[in-house]
């Protein structure tokens, strides 16, 4: 048969949309197979959150328009939550695309999915810079300042690329420009992963390389014994999606209630340009782009010019993903087979995150030549060494890593801080002894209830596994009344809330995001109840 | 012993117990939060004024109007903004068919849309003949020049206010009332005061029905921040 190209594949052959998924994407650790539709769920609820902020805000008055935004009832929630889904759907895209990266999603049949996903990598950023920069205050400023900077450093094209994107200089064409960005690369989005996620239909699900006995093209054939998708993974869906939106509520809410949260995570813009207060905030940029900022103070990128230093620096990484799956074209899916993919990305990650937290200590403080060149050269040396390490233990399939004390100590700052989170609304609660402040301490105690049973589960499920206890059907029952019994409360607690003061707004984010743990909650224990899943 | 739960099949009224359970949970979940979006995207009410501003009627140039000023039966259109800017009323100095004063009495005025009813102020002026009352047609919102007052000397609608935009007429002489439809509501009256030792006019307030479009006569624009408010004329 004559090779035919994607494009005639897809025309002539259509495939059912949506396909039946094997059972295990919906077992215990199946959610890795779902990364993608926690972003779907992400990307959904930027789009809504951001239409209903279009109502008030106005690029002729960016800060006084995001403060009326934050003055309406309820505003604060949707501007923290609209920020914060942002950043959850951002880390959900590196957590997607390590995945895949590190699984050989990217090879024989899905190169044009991963092409696509780098490209919404990208886009996705941009909306991310366009969105941050609207709201007007000091930080907006610098971005666009930094954004401003190196569009106009581009040769021959600089200051088209500049007004094209940031206006003519006046603060008006400034935000409308701003404002259109957003709106316009957010479509973008949406077009671009209506044909990512037509794409994964079409290659199918890639089964676990173990699945594949590693070897290209990992596909699933359909398998008659698939349960269909109605009930099934509509009602995993909309576990995911609950617990998903649970996040997008409760950590920005938790985070306005807090006292001195670092300016980089703060959920509110900062003071305006104008304010006396402005050069108190340190120059940063929304921590995604931090790396940016950072590279910008290396010797080397004063001597090229910051467009050219940006471009290598972003080039270069994305350039690199992009090849990928022209370099890596080997038919295996082993990690040993792999060893540059791996190597290569463990050290990419090292050095974003290294860049990143360099850049939040000391944001434009210049870094000499030797030291940015040992900065790139150590890991390098290091990471070796490191991946090999690696590859030897997952294929070994030890991943057994013996007793579970590392769950433990990673679970520990978790709980300290919902520790101190209590500590500080009992303190509010004794000194004030109102109401919200007792349903404020209510909240966080189901918060930590919650998480602690979470740990516990955790750490006790992985070392019991083999014993697979389940839970009696008079279980499932007790724990469903339990649910409808705490959602009634806290939708009561809620609704007798007034919107009046931003911490009452955050105690109804929370709330809100405590009824969504238990939407998902229940999702699980009645998949459990009614179809023995999960 | 226990059946393993895979081997039991479930019961239908615990079944139908979670899923009442469920339902509630979600159902909870959306009304808590589609009651937040709703009660953002209502907008703010803003006053723009608290009490209905005193404001007298002026001429381009800033002097106050006097009865000389307005022509009886004119047949060009004389408006002025109040109570916010941008919002136009007539005034009129109305008269018989012969073009003398005609006193206006207050009036019982019914609002067909309601069925309820209100008294609109009667004329001033020293023939008791000076009339106002919003120009914007309560039918759909149109303003002069879709909406004028005809004279009684006109050949159509003599001696009342027609909309053309859909046809609604108002009778000036019985405190704007409705006299043909589309509309079922009568244009709001403004209450003028006339000050007979200086010959000046000034608005003091609405009477009857909301402005149209406005979910209050002070909210939904601008204060007009003159001293006086202009009257011109088209
Ligand atoms: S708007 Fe005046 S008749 Fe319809």
């Amino acid at each position: 048969m004559a090779k035919q190209n994607l494009l005639e594949k897809v025309m002539n052959e259509p495939q059912p949309l949506p396909r039946k998924v094997p059972d295990y994407m919906r077992k215990k650790g199946g959610i890795w197979y779902w990364t993608g539709a926690i972003l779907m769920i992400t990307f959904l609820y930027e789009s809504l959150t951001g239409l209903i902020l279009l109502f008030y805000y106005q690029p002729a008055h960016p800060y006084s328009s995001t403060g009326t935004i934050l003055a309406m009832p309820y505003g604060t929630v949707l501007l923290t939550t609209h920020l914060y889904a942002a950043y959850i759907m951002i880390a959900f895209l590196y957590i997607h695309l390590l995945r895949n990266l590190f699984v050989g999603a990217y090879k024989k049949p899905r190169q044009m999915q991963w092409l696509t996903g780098i490209l919404l990598l990208l886009v996705t950023i941009g909306v991310v810079y366009f969105g941050y920069s609207m709201s007007g205050d000091v930080l907006s400023a610098d971005a666009t300042d930094v954004g401003r900077g190196i569009a106009a450093g581009a040769p021959l094209i600089g200051s088209y690329l500049r007004s094209i994107f940031f206006g003519s200089g006046t603060s008006l064409s400034l935000f409308m420009r701003l404002e259109g960005w957003h709106i316009v690369l957010a479509g973008v989005i949406l077009a671009m992963f209506a044909l990512h996620f037509y794409l994964a239909e079409y290659n199918t699900i890639m089964p676990s390389p173990k699945h594949a006995e590693f070897k290209v093209p990992a596909v699933d054939n359909d398998d008659p014994s698939y349960k269909p998708w109605y009930p099934y993974n509509l009602l995993y869906m909309g576990q995911v999606s609950f617990f998903t939106l649970a996040m997008i509520f409760i950590i920005p809410s938790v985070l306005a209630i807090l006292p001195n949260v670092p300016v980089l995570f703060s959920p509110f813009p900062q003071v305006s340009v104008s304010s006396p207060l402005a050069s108190s905030v340190p120059a940063y940029p929304p921590w995604i782009l931090l790396f940016i900022y950072k590279e910008l103070d290396f010797g080397i990128s004063s001597i090229i010019g910051p467009f050219w230093a940006s471009l290598i620096f972003i080039g270069l990484p994305v350039g690199y993903l992009l090849f990928i799956p022209y370099l890596d074209r080997n038919d295996s899916l082993k990690l040993s087979r792999r060893k540059a993919v791996l190597y290569t990305g463990i050290l990419g990650l090292f050095y974003y995150i290294g860049l990143s937290v360099w850049g939040a200590m000391e944001p434009g403080v210049p870094v000499s030549n030797l030291v940015g060149f040992l900065f790139f050269a150590v890991p390098m040396l290091v990471v070796i060494p490191v991946s090999l390490y690696m590859i030897k233990k997952v294929e070994a399939a030890k991943s057994n890593l013996g007793n579970n004390l590392w769950k433990l100590y990673s679970i520990l700052p978790v709980i300290g801080f919902l520790a101190i989170l209590v500590g500080i609304t009992s303190y509010m609660f004794l000194d004030g002894l109102s109401y919200y402040d007792l349903a404020a301490l209510i909240f966080v105690l189901v918060l930590l209830a919650i998480s602690s049973l979470y740990a516990y589960g955790w750490i006790y499920g992985i070392k019991e596994n083999t014993k697979n206890i389940k839970m009696s059907e008079r279980g499932h029952l007790v724990f469903g009344g339990i649910y409808g019994f705490l959602a009634i409360v806290i939708f009561t607690m809620i609704s007798d809330i007034p919107p009046t003061k931003v911490e009452y707004q955050a105690l109804y984010g929370i709330g809100i995001g405590l009824l969504f743990v238990l939407g998902g909650a229940f999702t699980k224990l009645y998949r459990s109840y009614a179809y023995h899943e999960g | 012993m226990r059946l393993k739960s895979t081997e039991r099949a479930p019961d239908e009224q615990k079944r139908n117990f979670l899923k009442i359970m469920g339902t509630l949970i979600i159902g909870v979940g959306m009304v808590g939060t589609l009651r937040s979006v709703v009660q953002y995207i209502i907008p703010p009410s803003t006053q723009a004024e608290t009490s209905f501003p005193v404001l007298t009627l002026v001429l381009a140039n800033g002097n106050p109007i006097h009865t000389s000023d307005l022509i009886v039966n004119n047949s060009a259109t004389v408006t002025f903004d109040y109570p916010l800017q941008g919002e136009p009323n007539f005034l009129l100095r109305l008269g018989d068919s012969g073009n003398t004063d005609v006193k206006i009495p207050p009036s019982k005025v019914s609002i067909p849309s309601t069925g309820g009813s209100y008294q609109s102020p009667g004329g001033v002026g020293p023939y008791g003949s000076v009339v106002a009352a919003s120009a914007i047609c309560e039918h759909l919102g149109c303003v002069p020049p879709e909406i004028k007052f005809f004279p009684p000397s006109s050949s159509t609608t003599p001696g009342k206010i027609h909309c053309s935009c859909h046809g609604s007429t108002y009778d000036p002489y019985s405190g704007f009332s409705v006299v043909t439809g589309p509309t079922r509501i009568p244009l709001p009256s403004l209450v003028l005061s006339y000050d007979s030792t200086q010959d000046t006019y000034a608005a003091t307030m609405m009477v009857g029905p909301t402005l149209y479009g406005h979910t209050s006569d002070l909210s939904g624009g601008n204060a007009i921040t003159t001293k006086g408010t202009v009257v011109s004329t088209t």
